[in-house]
């Protein structure tokens, strides 16, 4: 899997992202913690001003004497051809497990959308996902596949936003469902993409 | 109505079909003269009252291959394909739900006071363990539903649990200790028995009054023939008195009564009691104290709840899938997998793939127009207000879904119907859209430019003079502006109205001010078009036609279709 930030000289230093070999494009301006924690599927978007807490993952257990260095833990794994907007916070969320905190793995999954200025410290997101800009996923919170967050919601901590429903409202509340046709259509060559749908062309048109 | 654009939303057609509007007596007719015809004599007006809820974005809307028509959630029924709880997202089956109710029996609660769900927490209560020897400390853990929101727990209705499972029975086994112990309190014959009780009670003494005066189902419980209704019958033929007529000589039928006493249900009001209690703790503790219409309808036993200090925690409701049928043919038309969180789809019949695609944007963008939903970045410019009297270019691009080749035909008012009039002008309003290939035929022509197909060889060409760029090239009156494979593009020309009304030297009356006021949205610039497509199709073999749009139904034969609708082109704010 690719790490985020790659050899820095591989293009012109002029350009705003830096795009890994699996086609991840990041941005010089994000904050991005603990790399080596981070997993990133290939084809995603860090945009400027993006705080990626890697950092803040379960401690490995010491190894024992004699024994190898056990790898990395994954703090944050997205999926691929999702887009992390401007300003948004990625913060792995923590938990009390027999009477310590400790850091729980999230992750995102494919082609989701999370809007600008938000603040992540979800569980997990399945793929098809729309976050609107200004949402707060409160800790612990999942969010399954094919919903919507309208923005400006703040999902209150341990909520489960069902597969393919529409939350919206501080503390959110499922307000609807996503039509049939969610994420169809749309997405090709020239067309204007949608919301919840393939997100290729939208990562390609970021440069 | 729409705050984002450019949007396009479509009209289903079922309004003028399905559920024709009551012809209005003359009196409502004066009053609200706002007519609502979707039909090709009159225009559609997206402003009228009753145009929202038929204008549905386009992912929203279903097609029934077999009427050959678009179907919105008002020409479609829905059958529930399974009920689950959002939050553990478990199923409940069908017959738990009518056992039970809509709520969710596991340990799913929501917050009375702000509706986000409770986790079950332990709390520890510390001065009490100190003062325990320490090997007994085990036994004393206590826990309590809390919100995470709003802090809100089960502490404030003085509520905590000994175990953290099975929540359900122990919230039932308080609440009922919690209300039968109110009424020993009162110990008057004249209890105040809860709403649930009196239902209970009720309940009971009707279906005891139904049996007694409806004949008992079945007379004769010991015989084994299975029909016990063709039993009595036959009794009653072949063997005298029945059993029931016997009864009913025996005794006369009594009318049914009413309920009389509390063991039968009734209630009677009392003036004595709670009422000074209740405003004194009005007095007290103020109107914040006070439980909103939403927390009372939160869950029925919080019905009667005056003060938030008593609400109870609500079961989460159940939320249901299910399948779309199509209200004239009975076809199913959208149907998911009857397994809880997969949105896969065995069958899904989208207008999308079956009605021609519009999308606008300005011809000469000054900032680029994306999606609107895709905001990347916060800084965003403003959505940019049309000056009146400006003419501005459109770009209208209609795209094809269809395997054929489809001849559109535009219309549109030429003023748009509303409180103010832009003038709206389509340079090419007839043409056609090359077909929908496969998608590694799209990969072909994206990268090359060239089909082989009849269309493909016009969009070819008309992507050459386009690809010359010339930057000056003027729209032109009847011809078309861009053309691909599967999407044609033409100019709209919009003029937008002033919001303010024309200067006049006759005085208004004062109905004629009220009436050129702006509502709401009223500066809401919204073109209605009106699309027809027409195409070819050949019928395959063995399929029987029935579709009242289509002639001739030999297989291989050729088929004309057709389907024509309306489309609201949401264009922007006009500025005031």
């Amino acid at each position: 899997m690719s790490r985020p930030t790659a050899p820095v000289s591989r293009r012109s230093t002029k350009t705003e992202y830096i795009e890994t070999d699996t086609g991840n494009k990041i941005s010089r301006r994000a904050y991005i913690e603990g790399k080596q924690n981070i997993m990133l599927g290939g084809k995603t978007v860090i945009m400027a001003g993006v705080h990626l807490r890697g950092d803040l993952c379960r401690k490995p257990e010491p190894a024992a004497e004699g024994e190898k260095e056990k790898p990395n833990t994954t703090a944050i794994s997205i999926g691929r051809s999702t887009v992390v907007s401007t300003n948004t916070t990625v913060r792995p969320p923590m938990r009390l497990h027999k009477g310590q905190m400790t850091f729980i793995p999230m992750r995102i999954g494919d082609n989701v959308f999370i809007g600008p200025n938000s603040h992540i410290s979800s569980a997990s997101i399945s793929s098809h996902v729309y976050v609107g800009a200004n949402c707060v996923l409160s800790p612990l919170c999942i969010v399954k596949e094919s919903s919507k967050i309208l923005p400006n919601t703040v999902v209150p901590p341990g909520m489960t936003v069902p597969a393919g429903t529409v939350v919206g409202g501080k503390p959110a509340k499922i307000l609807g469902e996503v039509g049939d046709g969610w994420g169809q259509g749309g997405g090709g060559e020239g067309e204007e993409w949608v919301e919840g749908g393939d997100l290729r062309a939208l990562v390609r048109s970021v440069k | 109505m729409t705050t984002s654009f450019p949007s396009t939303h479509y009209a289903c057609p079922c309004s003028d079909l399905t559920s024709a509007p009551p012809p209005p007596s003359s009196k409502r007719a004066s009053i609200q003269p706002t007519s609502f015809q979707v039909n090709e004599e009159q225009a559609f007006n997206p402003h009228s009252p009753r145009a929202d809820y038929t204008l549905y974005p386009l992912d929203h809307l279903l097609f029934c291959d077999e009427c050959d028509e678009i179907r919105c959630p008002r020409c479609w029924t829905e059958e529930v394909l399974y009920w689950y709880c959002p939050h553990c997202l478990f199923e409940v089956p069908s017959s738990a739900v009518k056992g039970d109710g809509n709520r969710c029996s596991r340990s799913c609660y929501d917050c009375p006071s702000c509706t986000s769900p409770l986790a079950v927490t332990q709390i520890s209560q510390r001065d009490e363990a100190l003062l325990r020897p320490s090997d007994a400390a085990g036994g004393n853990e206590t826990y309590v539903l809390q919100c995470h929101y709003c802090d809100w727990s089960t502490l404030e209705i003085n509520v905590h649990f000994n175990k953290p499972t099975k929540i359900t029975e122990q919230l039932v086994k308080q609440r009922k200790s919690r209300t039968s112990g109110s009424k020993e309190n009162v110990s008057s014959e004249k209890a105040a028995i809860t709403h649930d009780d009196a239902f209970a009670n009720l309940t009971n003494f009707y279906e005891d009054q139904l049996n007694e005066t409806v004949e008992p189902q079945n007379a004769y419980p010991g015989s084994p023939y299975s029909s016990p209704a063709n039993l009595a019958r036959i009794m009653n033929i072949y063997g005298g008195l029945s059993h029931n007529a016997l009864k009913k000589t025996r005794e006369k039928p009594q009318p049914m009564r009413e309920a009389r006493g509390h063991a039968e249900g009734q209630t009677s009001f009392s003036a004595n009691d709670s009422d000074t209690g209740i405003i004194q703790r009005l007095q007290s503790f103020g109107w914040d104290a006070t439980t909103t219409s939403e927390q009372c309808l939160s869950a029925p036993v919080n019905n009667d709840t005056r003060f938030t200090d008593d609400l109870w925690p609500s079961a989460t409701r159940l939320r249901t899938r299910r399948a779309k049928r199509c209200k004239s043919c009975r076809h199913i038309i959208a149907r998911q997998e009857p397994k809880v969180g997969s949105m896969r789809y065995k069958i899904r019949l989208l207008a999308m793939n079956y009605i021609p695609r519009l999308s606008i944007r300005p011809l000469n963008p000054t900032v680029t127009t994306t999606n609107p939903a895709f905001h990347l970045r916060p800084d965003m410019p403003e959505q940019e207000k049309l000056q009146p009297h400006q003419t501005k270019q459109y770009v209208l691009t209609i795209r094809n879904p269809l395997f054929e080749t489809v001849k559109i035909t535009l219309a549109t008012p030429t003023t748009t119907p509303g409180k103010v009039a832009s003038r709206v002008t389509i340079l090419c309003p007839s043409f056609t859209v090359g077909p929908a290939g496969e998608v590694w035929d799209e990969a072909l022509s994206a990268s090359t430019q060239s089909a082989s197909s009849d269309g493909g060889r016009k969009a070819a060409m008309a992507s050459l003079t386009g690809s010359s760029e010339s930057s000056d090239r003027q729209p032109e009156a009847g011809k078309i502006w861009e053309k691909t494979r599967n999407s044609t593009s033409v100019v709209v020309e919009i003029i937008p109205g002033s919001l303010r009304p024309p200067p006049s030297i006759v005085p208004k009356t004062e109905e004629e001010l009220a009436d050129a006021e702006l509502k709401e949205d009223d500066d809401v610039l919204e073109v209605p078009v009106y699309v027809r497509a027409e195409w070819e199709t050949e019928v395959k073999p063995g399929e029987t036609v029935q579709g009242r749009k289509e002639v001739g139904g030999m297989a291989g034969e050729k088929v004309r279709k057709e389907v024509g609708y309306w489309v609201a082109l949401g264009i922007g704010r006009i500025a005031g």
